[in-house]
This record gives structure tokens, sequence and C-alpha cells, in this order.
């Protein structure tokens, strides 16, 4: 009895883990090719008589090496980071408060203001950059990272405002009251009650916030050209590629180390994001 | 009706019975209640939308109004010249062929999402060990800067060093480096447009199937079990019950990518910049070369804008169904 | 890889100028009074050789040290200065030094840029005067916008050892080259140029329907001409050295698959600027040593044209330090051998009495001592036109390459002409009309 359930259990994984191979090879590959050519010595990669997918001379930190000592590679992660961080932070401030007015508040043309606000998610960002240059210029902030900081929120806040607006209308009216009984005002009832069950979609908001900053490369390119300024995207795409030269290698290794973390921070948080992205579709 | 269904949540009847209650007792009261309500409501709307009215809605009426004058990147003096650049845009085979391309590369790479991505959720649904590392690995595709994974993908897709055909090769799938039967990813018209949708599915799908796994998360199992029970098939539940059950995360997630997918140009730009001869060329990629790199700005406004008017109806009718519907 | 990395070039140019820097305060005290204290932020793009960037910020700091001015030199890929300039422009701010590569946006900008005249001028007139090319990308009206800086030509670069084994003689002619790609596929070594949307593939197109005597447009740069008998057989002949001395990975390449093709010891020709000569010196020597290089090779009626990339100075009216700028231009155009030697013999100089024999580098190889010719044979995109607005739009929206990749593909040649001369003379015509 016992050896058959356990037989079936193993089946079953077996069957699970053979679905999922196809995925997972389609889903890693490019990254395992990612680092081992972040590994490999520059005349290893254009050899096609042995079997590329290892080493053939003794793999080298020389690429990241590269990296860290003839770029800004970590000026450029401290950027992106900061980028990221205050982009986050003004999402928040901003799009918390207004999806809760737009979800709990019932207030007159909310539902086309909520419309409203998502559609300039459309809002095409190879021309919107140049009526930007001009804020950005006005603020004082060409070729800081800050320009992206005001940027970026032009594409987060639509996003994050959506969602959360979707979130907070799960959250029962009962507790709100419950609170109001209790004496709290209005807002105070949105800060301890509201929000504190909400977290999970303030967390997806939050980690949306950090990967669509990481996606943008135009805004960037425009906006900044003082090498120590740039973020990461940035930064790789345009010092390590000189025309007719690939720095594979290099670029590769730049890559993997803001791209890795980011994947583990993200799965850390991945319950709370499904259950933040399944209140803000489905209510 | 609108403002009923907006309350979500709440009781119908006794949402409607303090309505009315409201309004006959103390009309002033509530008239009070509303109106601090409204300020206060607003007051929390007004820091996204004056972002947003500042920082999107009027730099895009100034794009509307380039593609409606003859702006150059060097002369903002520009004239009127109506719809005069829409017209340019429809009169050139590139706008044509970079139209159906665009077109292509949404619906089919949507299509490959949606299926990747419903099958890969249900998998993940399933309780087994090692999940929190199988997820972490599949998730990563979509954490790393695209700038700079496609590169990664523009160095496998490379016509004489690529990997894969090194692999289809030994495997012999494909003939050898140097006969007809060694794909070049990146230089058959077809073959062109099928890798940079690859690419960006291979981006996406780990993000659509965690929204589906959150769809089907929010599926009952009683309901699904009830099915069973009347003797429905694995088929026959999928599609009379879970489908529409999540028809509406699907809406959203799949109106958030078309939106990722149609405003992106990195992949294109860094993998074919729209070769061979315009085979994958998308409206952004055109648009960016007509209206920066070649300085038409105006021209180049047109062709971003071009599928706003057709986007912009369809979002609007599709948004306000989904908010209209009561769960 | 250079042997210097950014940061201890940083540290070893900073303790050199330590050392120098008693001399640099006596030098800055005859510096003009109104630079003194100034800051010059200067753009430029990614240089191919990337030695030259390194060199080209030392050298612009030292000139700052000794004027006292602060020079900042930014680097961004030529591809994507396009649209950092029109970012700049729209906020009007910036960079007080620009310099356009690959796309020279002069004609768009020429209402906004100061007039270089006095720069230009007294230049010319040191230097034995501008080549004639150079007016076509630094000129609007007549008037210089920009200051040209150097050119980047594209030269045939060919493997003596493999032709030596099949009895081939030098390469001159694309006749020559195509018998060569032909006999030498079959061994293994192909030919490559890119059929494909990349920036090359505009120069090396246009290259040979220049020496098959076609051309785009007439000398005022106003009417098309492309619709001819030599443009039939320039694709004519495109279509043979492809199916003859090509494989299809042509239709996939960029910029740098050339470079890999000649560095990997493949290719039997490339034509590619002599970054892939110094790729391949770095990484296979074998093979460097028995590349050769040619100016251009010689079209049927024996004319030889070749499609460089020119670069130029340009400051925006806004800019904030014009006197430093014109200055500095200066000052780099008379250290242009310094300069010609940093970038390994890869800038070419627009003033012809830089010309003199031996020039540096090249004239002290003798493979690429031919290039030191190659001042005769240059033109740019829209020759015999300038390179106004609308020839960038022709070059940028890939009109020629795509007609010969459509060509090689097995389209009608008649038909093909058709399209493209049609999408040429519509991009044209919205200029005439503006």
């Amino acid at each position: 009895m016992v050896r058959s359930a356990r037989q079936r259990d193993v089946r079953r994984h077996l069957l699970i883990y053979a679905g999922l191979t196809p995925y997972l090879v389609i889903a890693i590959f490019p990254i395992f090719w990612m680092l081992i050519t972040a590994l490999k010595q520059e005349p290893d990669l254009y050899r096609m008589d042995v079997v590329p997918f290892w080493f053939h001379l003794p793999p080298t930190l020389k690429n990241f090496a590269l990296l860290f000592q003839s770029t800004f590679y970590m000026d450029w992660i401290i950027n992106t980071l900061s980028i990221s961080f205050w982009v986050s932070v003004i999402t928040l401030l901003t799009a918390v408060p207004a999806g809760y007015a737009l979800a709990r508040l019932k207030l007159p043309g909310s539902e086309n203001l909520g419309i409203g606000i998502f559609m300039t998610y459309l809002v095409p960002s190879i021309i919107l950059f140049i009526p930007l240059a001009r804020v950005v210029s006005v603020l004082g902030l060409q070729d800081k990272w800050w320009s992206l900081v005001v940027v970026y929120p032009t594409f987060t806040i639509p996003f994050c405002t959506w969602l959360l607006m979707g979130f907070f209308k799960t959250v029962p009216f009962e507790i709100e009251e419950a609170a109001r009984v209790d004496g709290c005002g209005q807002f105070a009832a949105l800060l301890r009650v509201v929000l504190p069950v909400s977290w999970p979609s303030v967390i997806t908001a939050m980690i949306f916030s950090f990967t669509l900053s990481m996606q943008d490369f135009l805004y960037s390119l425009a906006f900044i050209s003082v090498s120590d300024n740039k973020p990461v995207p940035l930064g790789v795409a345009t010092e390590l590629i000189r025309g007719d030269v690939y720095f594979w290698g290099s670029l590769m290794a730049g890559a993997l180390l803001v791209g890795v973390p980011v994947a583990i921070v993200y799965n850390l948080f991945l319950d709370k994001f499904i259950s933040g992205i399944t209140g803000a579709a489905i209510k | 009706m609108a403002q009923l269904s907006a309350r979500g949540e709440r009781d119908r009847s006794a949402a409607l019975a303090i309505e009315v209650a409201g309004h006959v007792a103390a009309p002033r009261w509530w008239r009070r209640v509303a109106v601090r309500r409204y300020v206060f409501g607003y007051s929390l709307l007004a820091p996204a939308v004056l972002f947003v009215l500042l920082l999107v809605g009027l730099p895009f009426l100034f794009s509307l109004y380039l593609a409606m004058s003859d702006a150059s990147v060097g002369d903002p003096v520009a004239r009127f010249v109506g719809l005069e650049n829409f017209r340019a845009a429809l009169e050139s085979s590139a706008f044509w062929s970079s139209l159906r391309n665009t077109l292509v590369f949404t619906v089919g790479a949507a299509i490959c999402k949606a299926l990747l991505g419903t099958t890969l959720a249900f998998l993940l649904m399933q309780p087994f060990r090692g999940k929190k590392v199988i997820r972490a690995l599949i998730v990563m595709p979509f954490t790393i800067p695209i700038a700079v994974s496609a590169l990664g993908w523009k160095w496998m897709f490379d016509s004489q060093f690529s990997v894969i055909n090194w692999a289809l090769s030994r495997l012999h799938l494909i003939g050898d480096f140097g006969t007809a039967g060694w794909p070049v990813w990146l230089g058959e018209p077809g073959l062109a447009l099928g890798s940079v949708m690859f690419v960006n599915v291979w981006r996406s799908f780990p993000f659509s199937a965690i929204v589906l796994m959150a769809g089907l998360t929010s599926v009952p199992p009683e309901v699904i079990d009830a099915a069973k029970v009347d003797g429905a098939n694995f088929l026959q539940r999928f599609r009379k019950v879970i489908v529409p059950m999540i028809a509406p995360i699907l809406f959203v997630g799949g109106l958030f990518d078309t939106v990722f997918t149609l405003s992106d140009l990195s992949i294109v730009y860094l993998l074919t910049n729209g070769g061979p001869d315009g085979a994958t060329e998308i409206l952004p990629t055109l648009a960016y070369q007509v209206g920066i790199k070649a300085g038409a700005l105006g021209r180049g406004a047109a062709i971003s804008l071009f599928l706003f008017p057709l986007l912009l109806p369809a979002m609007i009718l599709l948004l306000r169904n989904l908010r209209r519907r009561e769960w | 890889m250079a042997e210097l990395t950014r940061r201890d070039f940083i540290r070893v140019s900073g303790t050199a100028l330590g050392g120098a820097s008693i001399a640099t305060m006596l030098d800055a005290r005859q510096a003009p009074a109104q630079n003194r204290g100034t800051t010059l932020r200067m753009i430029t793009w990614s240089h191919f050789v990337p030695a030259y960037d390194q060199w080209l910020d030392k050298f612009a700091r030292e000139w700052g040290e000794k004027n006292g001015v602060k020079v900042l030199v930014d680097h961004i890929p030529n591809l994507e200065l396009p649209a950092r300039y029109a970012a700049e422009f729209a906020a009007g701010a910036g960079h007080d030094l620009i310099h356009f590569a690959a796309q020279i946006l002069t004609g768009h900008y020429y209402k906004n840029l100061v007039d270089m005249g006095d720069v230009a001028e007294p230049l010319g007139k040191k230097y034995g005067g501008w080549m004639e090319a150079a007016t076509s990308a630094a000129q609007v009206n007549g008037a210089w916008y920009a200051v040209p800086d150097y050119f980047v030509p594209i030269p045939v670069l060919w493997r003596k050892d493999l032709l030596d084994q099949a009895n081939l003689a030098t390469p001159d002619t694309w006749d020559k080259l195509r018998i060569a790609a032909r006999t030498l596929k079959s061994k293994g070594h192909p030919t490559g140029m890119q059929f494909s949307h990349c920036n090359d593939a505009n120069h090396n197109w246009r290259a040979v329907l220049y020496c098959f005597g076609a051309r785009e447009t007439d000398p005022s740069g106003q009417n098309i001409v492309l619709d001819s008998k030599e443009t039939r057989e320039t694709l004519r002949f495109a279509k043979a050295l492809y199916e003859e001395g090509m494989t299809p990975e042509v239709f996939s390449w960029d910029d740098a698959s050339d470079n890999r093709y000649l560095a990997s010891g493949v290719a039997c020709w490339i034509h590619d600027a002599i970054s892939a000569y110094r790729t391949t010196q770095d990484t296979n020597p074998d093979v460097y040593k028995s590349t050769y290089v040619l100016p251009e090779a010689a079209g049927p009626g024996g004319e030889r044209k070749n499609v460089g990339e020119p670069t130029v100075f340009a400051i925006w009216k806004f800019g904030k330090n014009p006197v430093a700028a014109k200055e500095l231009i200066t000052y780099l155009a008379d250290h242009q051998v310094e300069a010609m030697t940093a970038s390994r013999g890869f800038n070419m100089p627009f003033l012809r009495a830089q010309y003199k024999k031996p020039m540096p580098v090249i004239g002290e190889d003798p493979k690429l001592s031919p290039m030191q010719d190659i001042e005769k044979i240059t033109a740019f995109f829209g020759y015999p036109g300038p390179m106004s607005p609308p020839a960038q739009e022709v070059v940028t929206t890939f009109v020629i390459p795509d007609m010969f990749t459509r060509v090689a593909r097995g389209q009608n040649i008649d038909e093909t002409v058709k399209w493209g001369v049609g999408e040429i003379r519509r991009i044209y015509a919205k200029y005439k009309a503006a």
C-alpha cells in the first residue's frame, strides 16, 4: 500500500518534470548560454568544431573583471537601484491613493478616469521622448539619472494604478467601516486598515515598477550620455558594443549580474504577486 | 447602474437600502458627506492625475500636433499639414509591410504566449518538489533587461556561430554550415519574423504563465469538482468552466501584453533593424527610422500614432465591459 | 582589447598631469582669457577603434588644462546619436560641441547651428584646401555649418594567400572580385556583403552602384536618376555575385558580421572599414599576415568610387562655449597626425595637405599604403548631390539595400528598380513640398 502510493507519487513527479522540461529548456537555455559566453575566453567563442556548450580554453572571469575595471558598471548598478527605488516610491505614493480613490470612493467619472489613466500607456515613447526632453531640461536634470526618476513614472503610474484599483475593490467594505466606527478618519482607515490587508498588491506594484524601470532603453539613451550616470541596460548596450565589435562576454556578464538577483527577489514574492494580480484582474 | 456595479463586493440590496434611506431621511447630511468624500477622493487622485496629465497628456497633444505638421527634428516652427503625413504613410510600401508585420507579430506572439502560458500555468499549479527553484528559473527571461537579452539572442542567431544551429546540425535535423540546410535565422524573411517573434514570446511567456496562474488560483476548486461530478472531461471542464471564469484576467493580461509588444521596438531594432528587405520592420522601428534617424519628425509621429485610432476604441470598449461585469 | 583599462588610464594620466601641473599652469596663463574657468562638454560616437577614444579623451583634457577649460567628453554609439541630438535640440540644452557620424543631420539642424566659416575657411587655407566631398556633409547652401573631422573609407580587404593559391591576380576590378569569390567559394572561402538593414549595406551597395556608373541623383541633388541601365547592370552583377560567391548568411548580417567572417579565416575578401583589418590583427595573426587592402575595385568602365563615412563637428546655437569649442576643433585639426596614429590609420583627413606621403600608420604599412590615395575616389551618401535630408532618409530607410536584397532573392530587376525609384521619388518629393 505504502509502496504503491510512493510509486504513484514518483510517477506523478516524473510526469510533471517531463512536462516542465521543454519550458525549462526554452526559458533557461539562452540564459545558460549567456552564462557560458560570459565565462569563455574570446577565441573559445568562435570555435565551431567542438561542443560549444562547454569550455575548451579554461573559463575566465576576465569579462566580469572588464565590467568592473574598465567600465562604470558599479556606478550603473547603483544608478539602476536608485532609479528603481525612487520610481517605486513615486509610483506607490501616487498610485496607491489614486487606486484607492478610483476603487472605493464612488467618485463621479471615476470609471472614465481609470480608463483614461490606463490609456496613457498607449502613447508611443518614440515620440514622447522629444517633448519630455524639454521637461527634463527645464528641471535641470539632463544627463543625470534623476531625469529617469521623473520620466519612468509615466508608464509605472498608469499600470500600477490599474493594478491597485482592482485589488482595493476586493477588500471588504466592512473592515473599513469597522475602523471608521472606531473613530478613524477615512484617510486613517486607508492607512491602518486597507493598506495592511492589501500589501501583496502593493508589493506587486513595487516589483512591477522595478522591472518596468529596467526594461527601458530609449529614454535613458536620449537623456543620459554621461557614462557614470547611466543605468545598467543603457551602459551595457552602449559601452560594450563598438560598431563592428561586440564584447559578447562582458555584455552577457553585465546582463546576468542584474537579471539573476532580480529573478530571485521576484520569486520570493511570487505568491504574493500572484494573489496581487488575481485581485486586480478579477474584481 | 454604473455606480452600483462599481461597488463591487458590497451587498446590493443593502446598499440600495442605505442610499434610499439617506435620500429620504437627511439629504443635507448626505450631501455633506458626499462633498467631503469627493474632496477627499479627488485629492487622493490628484497627484497621479496631475503627473500623468503633465508628463503624458500634454506631450501627447504635442505629438498629435507633430503628426499633423511638417515638423523636422531641427525645425520646431512647423506648418499645419492636416492628415498629409498619414497619407504619406499610406502611400509608402514600407508602411504597409510594417503594418502587416506588426499585426502578425502581435497576434502571432500573443497566441504563442497564451498557449505556452496556459499549459505552463497548469503544470506549475500542481504540487511537486522543487517548485520554487523551477519557478525561479522560469521567470528569469522576464527579469533580464530586454535591451541586453536581445543581444544574447542575436549571438545565438548568428549566421555563423549560432549555437542553435550547431546543436540542430549535430542532431542531423538541419544540414551542415555552408549548405542550404543551415537555416539563417535572421536572414530568411519568414524565419526572421518568426525569430523576433520567438524572442518576444521567450521573454513574456513566464509573465503570461504567472497571470494565468493567478487566474486559475481564483477558480474555486468546488466549481471544478462539481463539473467533474457532472462527468465533464478535462477539455470540457477547461472550455466550459475554467475559461469563462478566467476570461477577465486573460483579457487584462492580454491587453497589457499587447501594449507592451506594440510599443517595444528593442527586439527588432537590435536583432534585424527591420531587415531583410523590410521583412521584420514594425511600426515602431519604421517610425524611429523616419522620425528620428532621418529627422522627419512629423511623418514619424504619424506612423507611430497610426494604430492609436484603432486601439483606442477597442480598449475603451474592452475595459468598460470588463468593469461592468459582476462576479 | 586595449592594454589600458579606463580606470587604469585615468589613474595613469592623473599622475602624469600632477607632474606636469606647473608647466600646465604656465601655459594656462597664456591662454585667451575668455576661456579660462569655463567648461566644454563634447559628445562624439564610440569609435570603432577603442584606443582612439582613450586618446581623444586625454588629448581634449590636456588641451583643456593648457587653456584653463574643463573638458568633458561623452561617447555614444554612432547609430544612437540622432536620438540624442533630437532630445538635446528639443531640450534646448546639451553638449557644447557635437559630432555627427553615420547620420549627418547638418541639413536638418543648420538653422540652429553656429556658422563655422571662421573655422573651416582658415583650416582649408592652411592645409591645401578641403577635399571636394567635404562640403557635401558640412555645408548647407554654400555656408559652413559644420567642420569636417575625418572620414572612414570602406575598402576591399582581400586574402592574398587564398587568391595566390588559385592563381588569381590582385582583384582590382569588381569582375575580378566576382571571379575570386566564385573560385574560392567552392574551396570553402566565399565572400560576403550585407544584404540587410545595416550601415555597411548602405555603403557597400552604393559603392558598387557608383563604380558601375549609376547615380541616385544629379549633382543638384534634386532629380532622381537612379532609373538607368547602369543601375540594372549593377543589380544583375550583385545577383550573380551573391549566387556564385556568397551564402544566404549575408541576408542576416550586421555591421560586425563581415569582420568576423574575415577574422575567422573564412572570407576570401570583404568590403569593410579597416577596423576589420585591426580585429583580424588582434585575434588571428595568420590571416592578418595575408590580408591585403585595396582602396576600391573598378567598375566595368574603370570608375572607382568609395562610399566613405564622414564625421563632422558642429556647435548648437544654444551651446554655452562656442569659442572654446571652435578652438578645440582647430587644435585637433592641427594634430591630425597624432589623431590618425591613435586611430590606427582608421581616420582619414579631409584636408588635402594632410595626404602628404607617407601618411601616419598607413604610409608605414605596405599593405595599407594604397589607402593614401583614397581621397581621390571618395564619395558620400547622396553623391554627386549633397548629404541632404532626403538623401539621409533614403539611407535610414534602407531603400538601396532592399533593392539589392530583392534582386538577389530572385525578384524581377525592372520591377525592383521601379519600386526603389518610386520610394526614393516619394521621399524627395516630401522635402520639395516643404
